[in-house]
């Protein structure tokens, strides 16, 4: 304890206050700079393009995330909202729904889940992690059971406009990526510039006192929650137009460790009000570097499992020896 | 009476609705909801699955059962040390895996090969505990991590040994009797987990390291600032919960001999769903092996119970889903309002119909009259005390008192200007009396019967009883003894005032005014505690009568003063002396002439007079209205009588403007002088009885002339 | 107890054939049941085997209780258990690995109850199989790269490997039929080989970043059509899916596998075909109940052919509709 006190004044005075966000930018630079060196083809323009392109839709379901982890929440059921309403629009499209319907009803239940989720955490107090949890396994059972009659749900032949959303470009740069960067620029704007974001932030710092300062505590919940869906519900379209079909096994696989990891990675705490667009970024990106000088290198698919696991756990057993946790001032409860 | 009225009465004596707040203030009550939904779901599927409980049936579940549980009570108890452990599915992989090398491959016997596991599985506990107890990161990041990394690397394993494991057959009957053995019909796995069950249960509520763990959870804080090792202990949980994962994939793996890849994927999310429905909290410092079995076998029948059902894919998912969500949804509620709804129904007024206030005008020809007479009372002490309940004189005349603080505070004699400690008790003292050695009887409020030899030395005589029969309250406990009076042979008889309220809250047994008190002897020579008499109202004062066979006792809110006969011809019967007082009795005790004092320590008012006959509207303000608010007995002004053995008052002292003596709980007469202490005074009153023997004193009285 | 529980399937068994002759021909397996335990349900090849038996026999009188684990080999394992002590007449069972069942076939069979394990062998045999080859299918997933791409044939020999779970008994079965052909060939170089894990995004990621690597990719042969559109996806947008072999396997149903090999998103698809295993399965189910083949007797063995199916052979009715029977 004595010790990391010293060692973490010293960081703060002699390494410019390293926070967690800075260590992982930094560790995702190293790594960029030691692949470019040594992968050949790592650094051309069109491998990080592709780089982008595969860790887009985790980007993009890291800001969902994020949304509602700055509000001291957490969304287990993301992958499942994203799964199963994409899922059930293609089957519907597959059912002769015309693509602009089948797509509106899919995000009506996205939204429909995540106001739900809202609704039960604010108002009947369900801790967000058991409730976001249990609402993620009653989506997919309930999807498996009564809209989508087989797990993999395939693109119809001519998917027009919604196909662009995972196979188009623009400038040369891949549609996902676009989506991705444009969710980001407005989530930076709407976090930074509107009630609704600054709302969050308050909620996430402390959420009793933004409650008795005035601020609409449970609708907020209900709509951050909606939003996240949305937001989950748009992840699933690009998913679904860059591979021409839904999987909806995705739903048990360990996916949604992968989001929280981008987002915790990132340096956006659970235990709410810290963060932002830029920490997604960061994780998103060392992610992103990891898994494609891996996939480069041809390292099998467990060893790049058991190197990304290290790496992070590296990465917050260094954060934690730079900025340790007081017992006196620790949150009880915070996990 | 009136033909509601004796409704009202009848309704109030033949319906217990005091029981309802008695059984919620159980602790046990903790499990009534995931106990109901246990039985629920017994009940729902015994009686939709054909053979349910069939010995077959009943074998097969119970063995996966077994397996099952070591996760959950893996998973319970880093949670309530106030951390959550998600790398349980993954290691219990390993766990298996290792066992299945062990055993296949290296062919090592199985009393060498489960500790090995046991030991791998709590490497990676420790790994956990280090990182979360010592280096401070967090549990549910770190331990995401950790089953990222153990999965890798069992799956790693498996690519290298899985084709080579499933091609051998280990040869050990042990092994095979630990899968599919059964001992006594109950399978082996079920045994286990079940003495697993109990010896958790054990250790979390009888052991050390059990209480640190779950005073981390309760407050990591402050069970830091007490000195607990929090980090060590905290690493310690995460090593318990390693070494239990292991155990289970041993289990495992000697049930099905399977390599798979699948093995424990997802089991983190069943454990702690199994946990929660339990009723253990997230965060820590609520929880308990039983808590974690009955989770454990809800969720088990249930995941088990929809596939037996043969339920398609998506069945399961949709049922545990929403039995999860109800069931957090339930606890959540019942835990935000149980102490609401018990604050609120626990308050349960009785029918009360008190005789008539008789009259104390000032001038009236009442005894009670009221008049100035201890408006010019000497002070002792004046800010010096807090709370003097009661006062009392030893055979050197010194004055005892206690204090709000838990002290025994001595005044010298004969100038009683300086108070000293004398003991310090750590309740409350109220009641006081002298034995016949000298030494210092004490009733403490919360803590029980007392001896306080002269020199200063606390010796705890009783602080328990014989328990009611089939009472809810526990009420074995002396939770609020008041006064006490020692026989002639030495036992000493005490009342406890209610067993249903503590010392901070005894104003509301006024609002409930039911029989919830009674009087205790303890008998030194025997060391027994018996109750004597139950179902008082309020039991106050006790005071030996002169002729030593039986004692006077007073019930505050039913405003009597009764006697009781513990010798003699008599032996057993209890007489009203007084029922109609004016105000609310005190404590009792004897005067020089043969009569008794008794402080009354507030007045009755027409208010709570009606009030009383009046249950209904006492419970509603109960209900809605804040205890501020509420209508409690007056105790602002009191005065002092003095009574005779057949219930004639014979004197009556009163402060009428409440200068110096708003409040009297006792008095004492000694040496010509009446002693007077209040509940909520910071003063002791000296008062002059001009025709009193100026000899008397309490000891010679109670003990002749010894000393 | 074992014996009287012998004399009491036996009797049982009688009694049933006694009724059945009593009753019309036309319902030869009245009262009998068959209980099918596979990896899970709601994908095109149990659905497929599940539906077109119950489409077959279910007119026949014999009922068919299905029981879904979900991807769980522990749920699988406790179904089992369930059923054996509920003793149905066949126990029809698709292993997720070799060995993880193996105990409790075995058990099963030693109870009287013969089991027809599908599309994939358990290390203990048992009444009958019927299924895949996949170390076949592997081989001939090879043999198709080798052809386009190796010695001869004007590709330039690298080849990128999609495969499944690695620890996933079929996808370990496809790789050593792989490797078998791959032997000693210098002509073909296998650039990757990585897991997708049934993952079409992960796929999708993985040829991304290959076909980065190697402008020269040859094939890619991808383990499961499920996941192989999006290593189809990947192709589709940095090569316009005409230079890159995408060959892949899979049940042979309309959506999944003729769709696109029409489309062209997969050019070689090596199929078990779904409706003539299901053939199979009745055909088999009938003998062992009819003509009461019991536990350790004859050993009835069907394994299922391998053809390639390519545009060029595509026809009609190479697939199977799901919704055809349902």
């Amino acid at each position: 304890m004595r010790n990391n006190n010293v060692f973490s004044r010293l960081a703060r005075g002699q390494l410019l206050s390293l926070t967690q966000e800075k260590i992982v930018f930094l560790l995702a630079v190293l790594l960029f700079a030691v692949f470019s060196f040594s992968l050949t083809g790592f650094a051309s323009v069109d491998n990080l393009l592709g780089l982008l392109y595969n860790v887009s839709v985790l980007g993009v379901l890291g800001l969902a995330m994020a949304l509602v982890v700055i509000g001291r929440g957490i969304d287990l059921s993301l992958i499942a909202t994203m799964a199963i309403s994409v899922a059930w629009s293609l089957t519907l499209i597959r059912d002769g729904v015309s693509i602009e319907a089948a797509l509106l009803y899919g995000m009506l239940m996205a939204l429909g889940i995540g106001i739900i989720n809202g609704w039960l955490i604010a108002y009947a107090e369900i801790p967000a992690l058991f409730c976001t949890l249990a609402m993620g396994t009653l989506v997919y059972g309930f999807g498996r059971i009564a809209l989508i009659p087989v797990d993999v749900v395939y693109m119809p032949a001519d998917p027009g406009w919604f196909g662009a959303l995972g196979q188009g470009e623009l400038f040369g740069i891949p549609a996902p990526v676009i989506v991705f960067v444009l969710l980001s620029v407005v989530a930076t704007l709407v976090l930074r510039y509107t009630r609704f974001g600054r709302y969050t932030y308050y909620m996430g710092d402390n959420y009793q006192a933004a409650r008795i300062t005035g601020v609409p505590t449970r609708p907020m919940l209900v709509m951050q929650y909606g939003v996240t869906a949305l937001i989950g519900f748009a992840a699933g379209l690009v998913t679904a137009a860059s591979v021409d079909s839904m999987n909806t096994r995705i739903v048990n696989s360990t996916m949604i460790y992968d989001v929280i990891l981008v987002v915790v990675l990132g340096g956006i705490g659970l235990s709410g009000g810290k963060g932002g667009v830029r920490n997604v970024i960061v994780g998103t990106l060392l992610i992103g570097i990891l898994l494609n000088g891996m996939t480069i290198m041809n390292i099998e698919y467990t060893v790049q499992n058991f190197i990304k696991g290290a790496i992070l756990l590296a990465a917050l057993i260094f954060d934690s020896l730079i900025n340790p946790r007081d017992e006196q001032t620790a949150q009880q409860g915070d996990i | 009476m009136s033909v509601q009225e004796t409704l009202t009465r009848w309704r109030n004596k033949y319906i217990p609705d005091h029981v309802v707040g008695e059984i919620l203030s159980k602790n046990w009550i903790d499990n009534t909801v995931p106990f109901l939904a246990l039985l629920a779901t017994i009940l729902v599927f015994g009686q939709v699955i054909p053979d349910f409980f069939s010995l077959s049936s009943m074998s097969d579940t119970t063995r996966q059962l077994g397996e099952f549980l070591f996760i959950v009570m893996a998973m319970m108890i880093v949670m309530v040390g106030g951390g959550i452990d998600l790398s349980v599915g993954s290691n219990y992989a390993l766990g298996n895996f290792v066992a299945l090398y062990l055993m296949n491959l290296a062919g090592l016997p199985v009393g060498v090969a489960v500790p090995l596991v046991i030991l791998a599985c709590a490497a990676v506990g420790l790994l956990n505990g280090i990182l979360i107890g010592y280096l401070r990161l967090r549990a549910f990041i770190t331990t995401l991590v950790t089953l990222i990394l153990v999965r890798a690397l069992v799956d790693m394993l498996l690519l290298r040994y899985a084709v080579d494991i499933s091609m051998a057959m280990p040869e050990s009957a042990l092994w095979e009797y630990i899968g599919i053995g059964s001992p006594l019909g109950i399978p082996f796995s079920f045994l286990l987990a079940l003495v697993l069950v109990g010896v958790v249960h054990l250790f979390l509520s009888r052991t050390r390291p059990g209480w640190h763990i779950m005073a981390i959870g309760g407050s990591r804080k402050s069970a830091y600032n007490v000195g607990i090792p929090v980090r060590r202990m905290v690493c310690i949980s995460y090593v318990i919960s390693g070494a239990l994962c292991g155990v289970a994939g041993a289990l495992f793996a000697a049930r099905l001999n399977s390599a798979g890849s699948d093995t424990g994927i997802g089991l983190e999310i069943m454990a702690l769903t199994a946990a929660v429905v339990g009723g253990n909290s997230l965060g820590g410092g609520r929880g308990s092996a039983a808590k974690g079995l009955m989770g454990a076998v809800i969720v088990l029948l249930i995941t088990n119970g929809l596939v037996r059902l043969g339920f398609q894919s998506g069945a399961a998912p949709l049922a545990l889903g929403i039995i999860l969500l109800a069931a957090i949804a339930i606890d959540v509620r019942w835990l935000k309002n149980r102490y609401k709804l018990l604050a609120k129904v626990y308050v349960s007024p009785a029918y009360l119909a008190l005789p008539p206030c008789p009259d104390t005008d000032p001038g009236s020809a009442s005894p009670y009259a009221q008049n100035d007479k201890l408006r010019n009372v000497e002070l002792i002490g004046l800010g010096e005390v807090e709370g003097p309940e009661d006062v009392i004189f030893d055979a050197d005349g010194h004055l005892y008192t206690g204090t709000r603080f838990g002290d025994i505070v001595r005044f010298r004699a004969p100038h009683y200007d300086q108070p000293e400690l004398f003991a310090h008790t750590g309740g409350h003292p109220l009641g006081l009396a002298f034995d016949r050695d000298g030494n210092l009887l004490v009733c403490v409020a919360g803590m029980g019967l007392y001896r306080i030899t002269p020199a200063g030395d606390i010796q705890k005589m009783t602080d328990e009883t014989n328990r009611t029969p089939w009472s809810i309250i526990d009420d074995s406990r002396l939770k609020l003894a008041d006064d006490l009076d020692v026989a002639p042979d030495g036992r000493v008889f005490f009342s406890e005032a209610t067993i249903r309220y503590g010392m901070s809250n005894w104003a509301y047994d006024a609002l409930e005014s039911r029989g919830n008190g009674r009087i205790i002897c303890y008998d030194p020579a025997t060391g027994r505690t018996r109750t004597v008499l139950r179902n008082l109202i309020f039991p106050n004062g006790i005071c030996m009568a002169h002729d030593g066979q039986s004692f006077f006792f007073a019930e505050t809110w039913a405003c009597r003063i009764s006697r009781y006969w513990f010798d003699g011809p008599r032996a057993g019967t209890v007489e009203t002396v007084i029922d109609d007082l004016p105000g609310y009795p005190d404590n009792i005790n004897r005067a020089s002439d043969g009569s008794y004092w008794l402080a009354l320590v507030g007045m009755r008012t027409p208010s709570m007079d009606l009030a009383l006959k009046m249950p209904g509207f006492r419970r509603r303000m109960a209900r809605r209205i804040s205890p501020q608010e509420l209508i409690f007995p007056n105790i602002n002004t009191g005065c002092v009588i003095k009574f005779d053995e057949h219930g004639t008052v014979r004197d009556t002292l009163w402060d009428l403007g409440g200068e110096n003596h708003p409040m009297i709980t006792s008095m004492r007469e000694h040496k010509g002088y009446l002693y007077l202490g209040g509940l909520l005074n910071n003063r002791i009153g000296k008062y002059r009885l001009d025709d009193a023997d100026p000899e008397w004193t309490g000891m010679t009285s109670y003990w002749g002339g010894v000393k | 107890m074992k014996n009287k529980a012998r004399t009491l399937i036996a009797s049982a068994v009688a009694v049933a054939c006694l009724s059945g002759n009593a009753l019309a021909d036309d319902k030869p397996l009245a009262g009998k049941t068959l209980a099918f335990v596979p990896t899970s349900l709601g994908y095109d090849l149990t659905d497929g085997w599940y539906n077109m038996l119950k489409k077959e026999l279910e007119p026949e009188g014999l009922e068919i209780i299905v029981r879904d684990p979900n991807w769980s080999t522990a749920t699988g394992a406790q179904a089992l258990v369930s059923l054996i002590s509920q003793k149905p007449d066949i126990l029809m069972v698709q292993n997720p690995d070799v060995q993880s069942y193996a105990r409790l076939l075995r058990r099963a069979e030693n109870e009287g109850i013969p089991v027809l394990q599908i599309n994939m062998r358990s290390s203990v045999e048992t009444t009958a199989f019927v299924g895949a080859d996949w170390v076949g299918i592997g081989k001939a997933m090879a043999e198709s790269a080798v052809a386009s791409c190796g010695d001869g044939s004007g590709g330039s020999g690298k080849i990128s490997l999609v495969q499944g779970p690695l620890t996933s008994a079929s996808s370990v079965y496809q790789m050593q039929g792989i490797n078998e052909v791959l032997e000693g060939r210098d002509d073909i170089r296998v650039v990757s080989s990585q897991a997708a894990n049934w993952d079409p995004s992960q796929a999708r990621a993985i040829t991304d970043t290959v076909l980065k690597q190697h402008a020269d990719l040859c094939a890619v042969i991808d383990f499961w059509d499920g996941q192989a559109v999006g290593s189809a996806a990947a192709i589709r947008r940095q090569r316009g899916g005409e230079d890159v072999l995408l060959i892949t396997n899979g049940g042979t149903e309309q959506t999944a596998a003729c769709d696109n090999i029409a489309n062209g998103t997969f050019d070689k698809y090596m199929t078990y075909n779904v409706r003539e295993q299901s053939t199979d399965i009745a055909e088999l189910v009938r003998k062992i109940l009819t003509e009461d083949i019991r536990p350790g007797g004859e050993r009835l063995d069907r394994t299922t052919a391998v053809r390639v199916i390519d545009a060029d052979n595509l026809r009609d009715d190479s697939c199977w509709k799901l919704s055809d029977y349902k």
